[in-house]
């Protein structure tokens, strides 16, 4: 045996109303779509609910449609057929590319669209046994009082670390919750907040059901830095989608993963329209990212190396996408 | 919705394993790999990590790859799960495991069955796969022993066999 | 027999699968954890929270009450240290009074389930008073420090001085002298097994039975015998498959012992299954290691002479710290012609996990530093970084100045082979920006020529065993584990004697059946036990050949063997099978069992300095690669492109295990190179798992091409020697070379991640915009 884990049930709704009941009826109980993160940290006891709701066989959550306004995908949609998908391949290129890194490929089959928008927030202090957690005295994230990171603050700084949320981001999506209440669409950036111990804004019983993508994006790319080419997580992951018309900017979005508690678009790329793309404007985009990431000591690798790594992706990103359109 | 009173923390799981029907009663948060060892005894179906790091404990499900140490054993109600120990049929060994054997794709055998079923599922799917391609199949697995040369090369030698047929 | 130089020259050059790789691949291979234990007990280990400390009050009875809880045992129910010098064993199975690293054992239970088990753990009353803990050597060695063993001053477990040769002369009449000051980062095994036992007490006969995943089931079974008080022959050592080594099994573990204690107080069977992070927490692997330097050179490139000071990390435990802290000034030598070294070596105590051997053991920091050194010089005097190894050349026969034998010496030839096969002298220097090649040699023994426990008994004995089903059974105590052991002496006992392979069985590591053997440490086995089985298998031969004879009528000289039937002459006239011949040698006597044993001449067993037995070897692998890498300069990633490696095996008697062998030990020293580190949170590891600990996967590991270079070595077993840990200290300096000629930075840091290789372009970039401004100024 391997170390159990505390005892709990399944409950296999077939709809997404099922769900939601079932989660709003028991306090103590999760959702769990492929299960790569969340029973990764059952195991290690970091979270011990009494009763799992698997969306797994909930047939509405698998969908992958299109139509004349766009892409849907179902949150159930596994990363590999998200991967293998030749409408995405094709239009959402960033997509496509954040999809291919997540993960090994066992991960990729078994991990969905959903459980990689809802990932928990990662940090050398908490992805850790019950027994190192407990020696540490715990964390604000969990259980403790203290932050060991950053032990001043009040707030955790865990990172987020999805590979599909800044492709999302940069392409447009918004994303569908359900709840008792019926559905909402926010846009994707809407989802989260800058708290790695609460940094999404599902209220209890919602779920994820779908993200949206316009039809029609721009030409974009992910790429991310990890020490090892496969299974590690990004220490800091970019995504840049960029139109030009002639040889000047006509938009341009980038979002970054790894460096903060969320998922986030940089801001202030809009006043790049118009501009020619050239070393002056590299920098600046260099200069942005430097500014608005917030990587603290919540990997081994350092903080500052995460900051200028995203930078860098970013700047060269940009720059390849613009030669590319001009090629 | 399956019933699942508050009472029953356990439930007959009726699964298809190496290609037969069986059924047990199973904790509802038993992990794959447990009941694969543990309950039907297939002990080639390794540990060698924490949750969801090695791939030793890889295993198809519907003839998909994945880590049994990361998934419950209810969730895989009428499926179809094979181990290492179902690929050799009759005593002759499998494409993939005789090249892994003539190849020395094996050293101390650890990472073996798990590094064959993920080959096997990328045969399976793609009977011609590329030197990256394979690289990219088993990228979950990890070894120590091999520094992966031999294992490449047993992949390839097994699509080979394959292809020449 | 003592080793006579062997003649038999004529081996076929095939490579062969492993005996046991059929149920490796099938997946029938037991390894411990997969033994039957459906009555067994379940054995968990509370460890301590704290890095130092004494411990104040350690309650059991909740646990002890606990229904379902057998057994529960703590530092009281063994008051014996265990380890593996006599003169070096400071450590419990289980804290005593005091703990000195976190995860250090400190009572442990045995239960019906691991619910159970675990929950008791739980009810385990612990009360702890802090003292100072220390995580880096100087720390450790600060004035003032707390020691962690109070006859150790300084917290210096071992100071090694030696010199051999004028030295200061040396640096005298030197053209250049050049020091470097370099750190390599602890690293650890990472066997994909994790630890397991599993001990089996019969109250009855009084009997202890252990399958472990021990390289050395012998040091398992004299330390069983110690700590538990019982009567050797009373306990029987079994190995199962293991799922890898590397050296981490090579000391008894603290597990093995406090599993065997479990099942004695439990009267019973109890499997003990270590987790990832326990495993990593058992540690034993190679220390963290600064390294000072300094080298003399002529302009030809001739070194004139070596200085070197190494400190290391050793943990909390001596372990194997004293070999390690030896074998790492006496390898200084062996490799080169140096006329004169000065080694200072410093083995400290700190409060994190106990250090021990690793592939390489000893040889792989310091052999690092002096490669990317020498490199370093030839580009100071503008030689060629194969020049100025081959400047430096020994000539076998020879004895080096700490007295180390070298008896053949294949350096040169592995020399040209990668040179050739990686097109040095096309390639170098008109490579594209970020593109680089790098070299570099290693060595490394071929099993001590001194074994730790000196008893007067042969280094390697094997028995050879004959019955009436013409079967042929060899006997040994060497532990396959996953090296391709057995298979080595299915070989050599089957190619001595001319019989097909598959006639031969290996039966491995059971001490109620195979002899004692030393173990699988210090790429001892190819040397010593396959003498031993090439003389066990030569004995058995004069037998059947003199069986063979009699009844032929012929004399024992005229009998030759054709395929596995003998004859007189061409075997035209007078054939006998096999079966014939051995039913013909059973006549009168029996089931035959011969003995065969290998022993290292005392004057092979080292010099007479202190410490002199360690690194004394019958021979010495050798090893040069070539290493191509490219460097992104944006993300600071280092890719290895490719790998020329050459070693110089002696012999390759299983070409294709070779093969394997120095391909996974170049790859090893690409994970210590590139990415592999373990680190600690005030000695909490923050490395304890296999996403945070990187070893490389398949996704960014080289093509390694192999060349196997055949010096025959005049004492080895068909003139073989080690294959399995000579490639691995020349990747990581070939691999610094190849970056230092891709972007012009030396790195004095190991591992070189992302981020170190980042910080120093930005740090390069800002020193250029430094430069240029005070340029623009003046
Ligand atoms: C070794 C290893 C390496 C990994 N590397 C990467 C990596 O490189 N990049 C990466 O992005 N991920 C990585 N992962 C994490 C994980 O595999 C993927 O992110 C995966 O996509 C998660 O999806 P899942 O369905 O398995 O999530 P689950 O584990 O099922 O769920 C994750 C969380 O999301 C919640 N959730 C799931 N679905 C929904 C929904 N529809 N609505 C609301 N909440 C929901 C769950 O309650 C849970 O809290 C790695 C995991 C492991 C074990
Ligand atoms: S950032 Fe601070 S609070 Fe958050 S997980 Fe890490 S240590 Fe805990
Ligand atoms: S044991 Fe399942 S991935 Fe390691
Ligand atoms: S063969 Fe040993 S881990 Fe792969």
């Amino acid at each position: 045996m391997t170390s159990p884990l505390s005892e709990f049930h399944l409950a296999q709704p077939r709809t997404v109303k099922e769900a939601i009941a079932a989660r709003l009826e028991h306090p103590g109980s999760r959702f769990v779509a492929g299960g790569t993160d969340l029973l990764v940290n059952m195991r290690r006891g970091i979270s011990g609910p009494d009763l799992l709701i698997d969306l797994s066989g909930i047939d509405e959550l698998t969908e992958i449609k299109t139509n004349g306004r766009g892409v849907t995908i179902g949150s159930g949609v596994t990363i590999a057929t998200l991967a293998r998908n030749t409408l995405v391949a094709a239009r959402y290129c960033a997509l496509l590319q954040a999809a291919e890194a997540i993960a090994g490929p066992g991960h990729r089959i078994m991990g969905t669209v959903g459980g990689n928008l809802c990932l928990d927030t990662r940090c050398i202090y908490y992805n850790q046994s019950e027994w190192w957690r407990r020696a540490n005295a715990y964390c604000l994230k969990s259980r403790g009082d203290i932050c060991h990171v950053a032990p001043q603050g009040q707030r955790c700084h865990a990172a987020y670390a999805g590979d599909l949320a800044p492709a999302l981001l940069v392409l447009g999506a918004e994303v569908d919750i359900a709840g008792a209440q019926g559905h909402r669409r926010i846009p994707l950036g809407e989802l989260y907040v800058e708290d790695g111990r609460a940094h999404l804004v599902l209220a209890d019983g919602e779920l994820i059901a779908a993200v949206h993508l316009p039809s029609d994006p721009p030409p974009s790319a992910y790429a991310k830095v990890r020490v090892r080419r496969a299974v590690d997580f990004p220490l800091a992951g970019v995504a840049v989608a960029l139109a030009a018309s002639l040889a000047n900017v006509s938009s341009l979005r980038i979002a970054l993963t790894g460096t903060n508690s969320r998922p986030f678009l940089l801001a202030g790329t809009e006043l790049f329209i118009g501009r020619p793309i050239d070393e002056k404007l590299l920098q600046e985009i260099d200069r942005l990212v430097q500014k608005q990431v917030q990587p603290k000591r919540t990997t081994i690798v350092s903080a500052n190396y995460r900051r200028a790594a995203a930078a860098a992706l970013a700047r060269r990103m940009t720059a390849k996408l613009f030669a590319e359109r001009m090629a | 919705m399956h019933a699942s009173g508050p009472q029953s923390k356990g439930r007959l799981l009726k699964l298809k394993l190496n290609g037969r029907w069986r059924e047990d009663v199973v904790a509802e948060s038993e992990l794959l790999v447990d009941y694969l060892r543990e309950v039907a005894r297939l002990t080639g179906v390794k540990i060698g990590c924490d949750g969801g790091e090695c791939g030793a404990c890889t295993v198809l499900i519907d003839g998909e790859a994945v880590p049994s140490c990361i998934t419950l054993a209810a969730r895989c109600e009428g499926r179809h799960i094979e181990t290492i120990e179902g690929l050799a049929t009759q005593g002759r060994l499998s494409r993939l495991q005789r090249a892994f054997h003539e190849k020395l794709g094996t050293q101390c055998g650890f990472c073996t069955p798990g590094m064959i079923m993920a080959a096997e599922a990328l045969l399976r799917r793609n009977p011609t796969p590329t030197n990256s391609e394979i690289r990219a199949a088993l990228s979950g697995n990890l070894c120590r022993c091999t520094g992966y040369v031999k294992i490449v090369e047993a992949v390839e030698a097994a699509a080979g066999q394959l292809h020449d047929r | 027999m003592t080793a006579d130089p062997a003649t038999d020259d004529r081996l076929p050059r095939r490579g062969v699968p492993l005996i046991d790789g059929v149920e490796k691949v099938t997946g029938r291979a037991r390894y411990t954890a997969d033994l039957d234990h459906a009555d067994a007990l379940v054995g968990r280990i509370l460890r301590s929270p704290v890095s130092h400390g004494e411990i104040v009050r350690l309650g059991v009875s909740k646990a002890r009450a606990l229904e379902g809880v057998f057994a529960v045992v703590t530092g009281d129910d063994c008051p014996y240290t265990y380890g593996v010098l006599p003169v070096a064993m400071n450590e419990y199975p289980m804290a005593r009074e005091r703990v000195r690293y976190r995860g250090e054992p400190i009572a442990a239970v045995a239960a019906v389930d691991a619910e159970t088990a675990e929950r008791a753990i739980h009810l385990i009353e612990l009360e702890m008073r802090r003292l100072p803990a220390y995580y880096t050597s100087a720390e450790a060695r600060a004035p003032g420090a707390t020691l962690l063993h109070d006859d150790k001053p300084g917290n210096i477990e071992r100071e090694v001085h030696h010199e051999f040769g004028n030295w200061q002369q040396g640096f005298a009449t030197a053209d250049l002298v050049r020091e470097e000051k370099i750190s390599c980062a602890e690293v650890n095994h990472a066997q994909i097994e994790p630890h397991a036992c599993l001990a089996d007490y019969d109250p009855t006969t009084e009997r202890l039975t252990v399958q472990s995943v021990s390289q050395v089931g012998y040091y398992l079974h004299l330390m069983l015998a110690r700590c538990l008080e019982m009567d050797a022959s009373r306990i029987r050592i079994v190995k199962p498959s293991i799922g890898g080594g590397f050296g981490a099994r090579v000391e008894v573990l603290n597990f093995e012992i406090i599993t065997a204690l479990l099942a004695r107080s439990a009267a019973g069977k109890v499997l003990m299954r270590l987790s990832r992070e326990e495993t990593f927490l058992t540690h034993r692997a190679r220390p963290q290691t600064d390294i000072t330097l300094r080298l003399a050179m002529r302009r030809d490139g001739r070194i004139t002479a070596c200085t070197c000071e190494v400190v290391q990390r050793g943990g909390a435990y001596a372990g194997y710290g004293i070999v390690t802290i030896l074998y790492a000034g006496a390898l200084l030598q062996g490799l080169y012609d140096i006329p004169a070294v000065k080694y200072d070596g410093y083995r400290v105590y700190a409060n994190l996990p106990p250090c021990g051997a690793m592939r390489g053991h000893g040889s792989v920091d310091t052999r690092h530093v002096f490669e990317c050194l020498l490199d370093r010089m030839a580009r100071d005097l503008g030689l060629d970084p194969f020049a100025v190894r081959r400047a430096n050349l020994l000539h076998a026969p020879t004895r080096t100045m700490n007295d180390l034998i070298v008896n053949s010496y294949g350096l040169p030839e592995c020399l040209d082979r990668v040179e050739c096969a990686s097109r040095w002298h096309d390639r170098i220097g008109k490579l594209p920006d970020g593109k680089g090649l790098g070299m570099a040699c290693s060595h490394y023994v071929s099993g001590a020529a001194k074994p730790i426990h000196w008893t007067g008994e042969p280094h390697a004995v094997v028995n050879v065993r004959l019955d009436f089903d013409g079967g042929i059974t060899a006997l040994t105590g060497a532990a396959d584990i996953g090296q391709g052991s057995s298979t080595m002496v299915a070989i050599t006992v089957s190619e001595t004697l001319g019989v097909a392979l598959n006639r031969v069985r290996v039966i491995a590591a059971d001490s109620a059946v195979t002899p004692k053997d030393n173990g699988a440490y210090s790429s001892r086995i190819t040397f010593m036990v396959g003498n031993a089985a090439i003389d066990a298998a030569k004995k058995l031969k004069a037998i059947l050949v003199d069986a063979a004879a009699r009844k032929l009528e012929a004399r024992p000289d005229d009998i030759k063997m054709v395929g596995e039937n003998f004859c007189i002459g061409s075997g035209e006239q007078a054939s006998l099978s096999f079966a014939e011949v051995a039913s013909a040698a059973l006549v009168d006597r029996g089931a035959i069992t011969v003995s065969g044993t290998f022993t290292c001449p005392p004057d092979a067993q080292g010099g007479r300095h202190k410490g002199g037995a360690v690194g004394s070897t019958m021979g010495f692998s050798y090893a040069a690669q070539v290493v191509e890498v490219s460097v992104d300069d944006a993300t600071g990633t280092v890719t290895v492109d490719k790998v020329w490696a050459a070693l110089d095996c002696g012999h390759a008697i299983n070409p294709l295990a070779v093969e394997g062998q120095i391909q996974g030990s170049v790859w090893m020293g690409m994970g210590q190179a590139l990415c592999e580190e373990t680190r600690y949170i005030d000695g909490l590891p923050a490395h304890a798992s296999l996403l945070e600990y990187r070893m490389p996967t398949i996704a960014e590991s080289p093509p390694i091409e192999v060349h196997i270079v055949e010096s025959h070595d005049p004492y080895g077993p068909f003139g073989a020697k080690e294959t399995s840990e000579g490639a691995l200290a020349s990747f990581p300096p070939a691999l610094v070379n190849a970056i230092a000629n891709a972007i012009g930075i030396d790195f004095n840091e190991l591992p070189v991640t992302p981020d170190r290789v980042m910080e120093a372009l930005i740090q390069r970039r800002r020193q250029a915009r430094l430069a240029s401004a005070l340029k623009a100024a003046t």
